[in-house]
């Protein structure tokens, strides 16, 4: 379980993420949606503990994101391309993350195996540093370098960024069936709407670092409502 | 027009930069700098007169001076290798209804233009003062500076050529070898000393006024000046293609390290980063080469039989390479801080990383200091002392560096990468980082015999060693603290 308790980031004048209380249960897909510039990488990135918060904090499974480490163990994130060491190949990188969650090489590899669909053969084998690679593919890298050990608390900041129409309803797939599977509690933050509502049990909608709506979507009936919301806005 | 809007926009770049504020701490001693050397130039300038007057008496001390130009512009060209490599901000203006050429042009004559191109002067000017204006007057001080200019000009070009292509291959530093190995050639085959004569010519030339001198440097000034456009023309295309590394024949997996577990991995990714990164390994290349000239000096025995010089070179031959490359520690990293601070204990293991290997590369000083060690230049005591002095107290103190630089560092700064004009900072701490182990080895070896001194070093050395898990903990703990600080900057200077 996600709790977010009394958050405040600010920037000068700019409130970027204001959150008295929001708890995310365990098992719960919550797609983040709002404007550019609503707040929604601050919130991740404090949620990640690579922000200082104002005041307030985030607790992932009763652990303090900012006074202990050992929520690592269970989180796997992926961001932006900030978050990848490009001058590995997409293979030496998967390695790498899997060395720090302590499997062998083998073990690693078996992992990948499971996302081959994803990756379309247009990944591993190419002998390419991941810097090489489409901006679309390295988006692939870093998607299944935070699922790479099964965490139990997935955060993906626009994971359908730069991938083609079939990458985008394989993610989909995919992060249906990876929460089924481990009831990983996942967080996703898109502009695109129809892939949020598609796969999140929950939508949260974020302006100006407010979270302004709370939708349930575990009967997918969210899309209206937003839709309706972001005609007005 | 093109020019002055060009420079307006990179003033803007450097006055909006993140770190703007902190250097200007940076700058005051850059100028302070500029002023000291500015001084002494002028100083020897004069005494160079009044050496060459009383020292050679039957030749005019500017014919000498001219003579020993080849010398100056070969400290010049060296010396701009301290200066950022030159990076040309060409992107921003490809797609501008703009020439391409006319861009380049604009950005070659700025770099024509530049001040530094004048800083010999200070030199010059005095020294014209005092030897050419009694023959010649103003006018023949005045050509004579002129002349001056142009050559550090045309020596500006040569030098951009080389660290342009030295950029993308470290190997092109060998192009001075033709350049410089026919200069000596020409002057110290027997009875030529061309070069020597050809430099008294064209100084006199200069002073004289005379069209084919100055026509003859403007010459050699715009042919390099062209040949850089050339050369940059080409790598436009190239860095825009981006075809450098896109199919790698052989992937290097340092399997070696395999074995040390997680701080192995990062030994692994290391090697990855200087190796297979162009300014890490134009780095390392450049670094490696100072300490080999370093180990040549002593075992050629340049010093003979001065123990002062020869000391000071072999604690620099250890522990130059380790001081230039951790000085930038984490710098690199803050390219990918924020994949690495998602896990658990990564960068304490990081630091162990690079402190093992920064050790293990000490290896090659040692061997090369083998040979003095055996001709009696320097004693083993001494290069043992010096290893682990380097290896403890050097590293441990270089190292504290990772808390405090929060400046992301170009992996690939290419030939149109973002200027890197942003390094005064960490140039002023490197700086600082590179006098403090001879203050410590001057003082010791002033209150103690040279044995004693020695063992000393040895053994501050081994217990810095011994305990080197507490001070890479504690560099750990300390930049956790100042974690949001450190990965905002990098974020922003990226």
């Amino acid at each position: 379980m996600i709790l977010i308790h009394d958050l405040k980031k600010t920037y000068g004048s700019k409130v970027a993420v204001d959150i008295p209380e929001y708890t995310i249960a365990e098992g719960e897909i919550l797609g983040l949606v709002g404007n550019n510039g609503a707040g929604k990488t601050t919130l991740f990135r404090l949620m990640l503990d690579l922000l200082k918060a104002d005041s307030g904090n985030v607790t992932i499974n009763d652990i303090d994101v900012s006074r202990s480490e050992s929520w690592k163990n269970f989180t796997g994130a992926y961001l932006d391309e900030s978050f990848l060491i490009d001058y590995l190949t997409p293979e030496e990188y998967f390695c790498f993350v899997g060395k720090m969650c302590g499997f062998t090489k083998a073990e690693t590899e078996e992992r990948i195996e499971a996302y081959s669909r994803f990756m379309a053969d247009e990944i591993i084998g190419q002998k390419k540093y991941i810097r090489n690679l489409s901006a679309g593919n390295r988006q692939k890298v870093g998607i299944i370098s935070a699922l790479l050990s099964r965490p139990a608390v997935v955060i993906l900041d626009e994971p359908f960024n730069f991938l083609d129409p079939s990458s985008q309803s394989s993610l989909k797939h995919l992060l249906r069936e990876y929460n089924r599977e481990t009831c990983a509690t996942i967080l996703v933050s898109s502009h695109n709407l129809t892939h949020t509502t598609d796969i999140s049990t929950r939508i949260a909608v974020l302006e100006h670092g407010v979270i302004i709506r709370d939708i349930d979507n575990t009967e997918g009936t969210a899309s209206e409502e937003l839709e309706e919301y972001f005609r007005r806005e | 027009m093109l020019l002055s809007d060009i420079r307006k926009n990179q003033k803007l770049a450097a006055r909006r930069s993140p770190i703007y504020e902190r250097n200007r701490f940076a700058k005051f001693m850059i100028y302070f700098g500029i002023t000291f050397w500015a001084a002494y130039f002028v100083y020897i300038g004069v005494m160079l007169f009044f050496a060459f007057s009383e020292g050679i008496p039957n030749m005019e001390p500017y014919h000498i001076l001219n003579c020993g130009l080849p010398f100056f512009l070969l400290i010049d060209f060296f010396m701009r290798f301290l200066l950022p490599t030159p990076v040309q901000e060409i992107k921003p203006y490809l797609l501008l209804p703009l020439p391409k050429k006319r861009v380049l042009n604009a950005l070659l004559i700025q770099a024509g233009l530049n001040p530094f191109n004048l800083f010999w002067l200070f030199l010059f000017v005095p020294f014209a003062w005092l030897s050419v204006l009694r023959f010649y007057g103003i006018p023949g001080v005045l050509g004579y500076c002129v002349g001056i200019w142009l050559l550090m000009v045309g020596n500006g070009y040569w030098s951009m050529l080389v660290r342009v292509l030295m950029r993308q291959k470290f190997i092109y530093i060998l192009l001075i070898l033709p350049v410089y190995g026919s200069m000596a050639l020409l002057e110290f085959l027997p009875e030529t000393e061309w070069t020597s004569r050809f430099y008294m010519d064209l100084g006199e030339g200069y002073i004289e006024w005379n069209p084919l001198a100055f026509l003859g440097t403007l010459a050699v000034a715009i042919g390099l000046a062209g040949v850089n456009r050339w050369v940059q023309g080409k790598l436009i295309y190239r860095e825009l293609a981006r075809t450098e590394d896109n199919k790698v024949k052989h992937i290097s997996n340092y399997s070696f390290f395999e074995r040390y577990g997680i701080v192995g991995e990062y030994m692994r990714l290391e090697l990855k980063l200087i190796f297979r990164n162009k300014t890490p390994k134009s780095n390392f290349w450049s670094f490696l080469f100072i300490m080999v000239m370093f180990a040549c000096a002593l075992a050629g025995d340049v010093y003979g039989s001065n123990n002062y010089m020869n000391y000071f070179i072999c604690l620099y031959c250890y522990c130059v390479f380790g001081l230039m490359t951790l000085s930038r520690i984490m710098s690199f990293e803050g390219n990918y801080i924020d994949g690495l601070m998602v896990h658990k204990e990564t960068i304490y293991n990081l630091l162990l990383a690079k402190y093992y290997l920064q050790s293990i590369f000490l290896i090659i000083p040692f061997l090369m200091m083998l040979y003095p060690v055996v001709t009696g230049t320097v004693s083993l005591l001494t290069s043992a002392a010096y290893l682990f002095f380097t290896m403890g107290p050097i590293f441990a103190t270089i190292m504290q560096l990772a808390v405090y630089n929060d400046k992301t560092a170009v992996l690939n700064g290419g030939f149109m990468a973002k200027s890197q004009g942003n390094t005064m900072y960490q140039t002023l701490i490197t700086l600082i980082a590179f006098a403090a182990p001879l203050l410590i080895q001057r003082m010791l070896t002033f209150f103690l015999p040279e044995t004693e001194a020695g063992i000393a070093l040895l053994v501050i050395g081994l217990a810095t060693v011994a305990t080197h898990r507490i001070w890479i903990k504690n560099i750990y703990v300390r930049l956790m603290k100042r974690r949001y600080n450190n990965m905002e900057n990098f974020r922003n200077t990226r």
